[in-house]
């Protein structure tokens, strides 16, 4: 389950302490630090900021006060300005993590798979990873997401992240990824497994 | 008299502004033709069934050309107080002529920035202090994470944002920690509860969900004032845009005069029965429910 908030400076744990966190001023531009971060073998997590430093569709990333130095370096060389800096990660938050999933039978006979990411939702063809709707959400790449993703199978689409900008679009690539999962992301020949299956 | 402001997934920072038009499945603002897709073109197009059913004023549009950059939010949010400025001017004319309808704002998709939601409602609060304000999507999130959603008339949250709205320090939908759907402790009528109890739920409040909750503020302490479940389409809930038509409906139903309760179950119903009326499927796309607004209407 999702962490709770620490919301008071008494709260730090010595975890917490042991950590920086970046500011990036937009969700893009902090999934591209980790992008780039990763990439220079640098270990770090995308939490949910402290209430006084969101805007309305933030995300931050933590890291290990020892890569500190290092990170900033990595991130400044990719043209990215970090434009917040705290010493621990206290107020922060995990972002939403409770995935569901609800089979559908079509009246084409065909067997449909939901996924459900946080506000998020993708609907897949079992057979063959076809990507038949999106839904759910509220910031603006996802009407976007959706021409781009509906009518392509789940190995021939884009990733979400890939032309996603906000939180909205994260929650579907989480919802995209547990997709592919559950069916496997070769194009011919993958079954996905049924919602059962995964409980058990 | 209804204002409609969002973002279409197209030319990011370019606006379409203009009364909406949707002859032979082609989607207009104004002049621009554009995709009749999920999100607030959805909105619009389901808020002009209502009023193309009614002979009224066509839903006005101010979106901005948005893929997720903000570009097309802040355009809109920029020009927002010449247009609504424009439509006050209208709605004080049309009220002289003996016009009773109210005028109505929705806020839809955008990029939820509380600084610009604020300053939205301030001028709002300036030029049409009595206008109905309704939200969903990326408005819903920037009204409830600026604190101002109640202020608003109808806020439209489906089961997977109602806890958002029911948790104290959640400004997005994707920081929910406690309430989430599918966690043991999610409670519909319970969050309802909570988030009036928060001052985060809107005068009147729809869940959407396999059961719709219907919520005012009016109906304290237990806030449910209806809810619907028949005809059982859970095949909606997989349609990108099902959620958007409510609020589209909603507003237009609002826009003509009828009382907001009535609006909102009204909406509820109407997208049921479309959603039953084609038999919808989850690969359906939302256009077609929409194409049957304007039939079941009529029965």
């Amino acid at each position: 389950m999702a962490l709770r908030m620490t919301d008071n400076y008494e709260n730090i744990s010595a975890q917490s302490q042991n950590k920086v966190l970046l500011m990036f001023g937009s969700v893009l531009k902090a999934l591209q630090a980790e992008k780039v971060l990763k990439v220079a073998d640098i270990a770090c997590e995308l939490l949910v900021p402290p209430l006084e430093l969101r805007t309305g569709c933030d995300l931050a990333i933590a890291l290990d006060s020892y890569e500190a130095t290092f990170a900033k370096e990595v991130v400044e060389k990719a043209g990215l300005v970090i434009t917040d800096e705290r010493l621990n990660t206290a107020g922060t938050a995990q972002l939403s993590d409770v995935v569901t999933t609800h089979d559908f039978e079509g009246s084409d006979g065909k067997n449909y798979l939901m996924v459900r990411a946080g506000n998020m939702k993708i609907t897949v063809e079992r057979s063959s990873g076809l990507i038949v709707n999106t839904s759910g959400g509220g910031c603006p790449d996802i009407p976007y997401l959706n021409l781009m993703l509906v009518g392509k199978t789940l190995t021939d689409a884009p990733h979400p992240q890939t032309l996603g900008k906000t939180l909205c679009g994260l929650m579907l690539e989480r919802a995209f990824d547990e997709a592919q999962r559950l069916c496997g992301a070769q194009p011919e020949g993958s079954t996905c497994v049924s919602a059962s299956e995964v409980s058990a | 008299m209804l204002l409609l402001v969002g973002t279409v997934p197209v030319q990011p920072g370019e606006v379409f502004e203009g009364p909406v038009s949707f002859e032979k499945g082609v989607f207009k603002v104004g002049q621009h033709e554009l995709p009749p897709c999920q999100g607030s073109a959805a909105m619009a197009l389901a808020a002009y069934s209502v009023t193309n059913a009614m002979n009224a004023p066509a839903p006005y549009v101010l979106f901005g050309g948005d893929t997720g950059g903000g570009e097309g939010t802040r355009a809109v949010f920029k020009r927002f107080e010449s247009v609504l400025a424009s439509m006050v001017e209208r709605h004080v004319a049309h009220t002289a002529a003996g016009g009773t309808e109210p005028l109505v704002i929705t806020f839809h998709y955008m990029l939820p920035i509380m600084s610009l939601m604020k300053h939205a409602i301030e001028i709002i609060d300036r030029l049409a202090p009595q206008a109905l304000l309704v939200a969903d999507a990326g408005g819903m999130y920037a009204a409830r994470a600026a604190g101002l959603s109640g202020r608003f008339e109808l806020l439209t949250p489906d089961v997977g944002e109602i806890g958002f709205l029911a948790e104290k320090e959640a400004t997005h939908p994707a920081y929910v920690a406690e309430y989430l759907f599918g966690s043991e402790n999610f409670d519909v009528p319970t969050l309802i509860d909570k988030a009036y109890e928060l001052g985060t739920a809107s005068e009147v409040l729809i869940v959407k969900g396999s059961k719709d909750y219907v919520a005012a503020k009016s109906a304290a302490p237990h806030y449910i004032v209806s809810t619907i479940d028949y005809p059982d389409v859970p095949e909606l809930e997989a349609i990108g845009g099902t959620g958007d038509t409510i609020t589209g409906l909603a507003s237009g139903y609002l826009s003509i005069g009828q009382e907001t309760q009535d609006a909102a179950f009204g909406a509820l119903a109407m997208n049921r029965r479309a959603g039953q009326k084609i038999g919808a499927q989850v690969f359906t796309p939302v256009l077609e429910i929409i194409e049957a607004f304007g039939a079941t209407m009529h029965v």
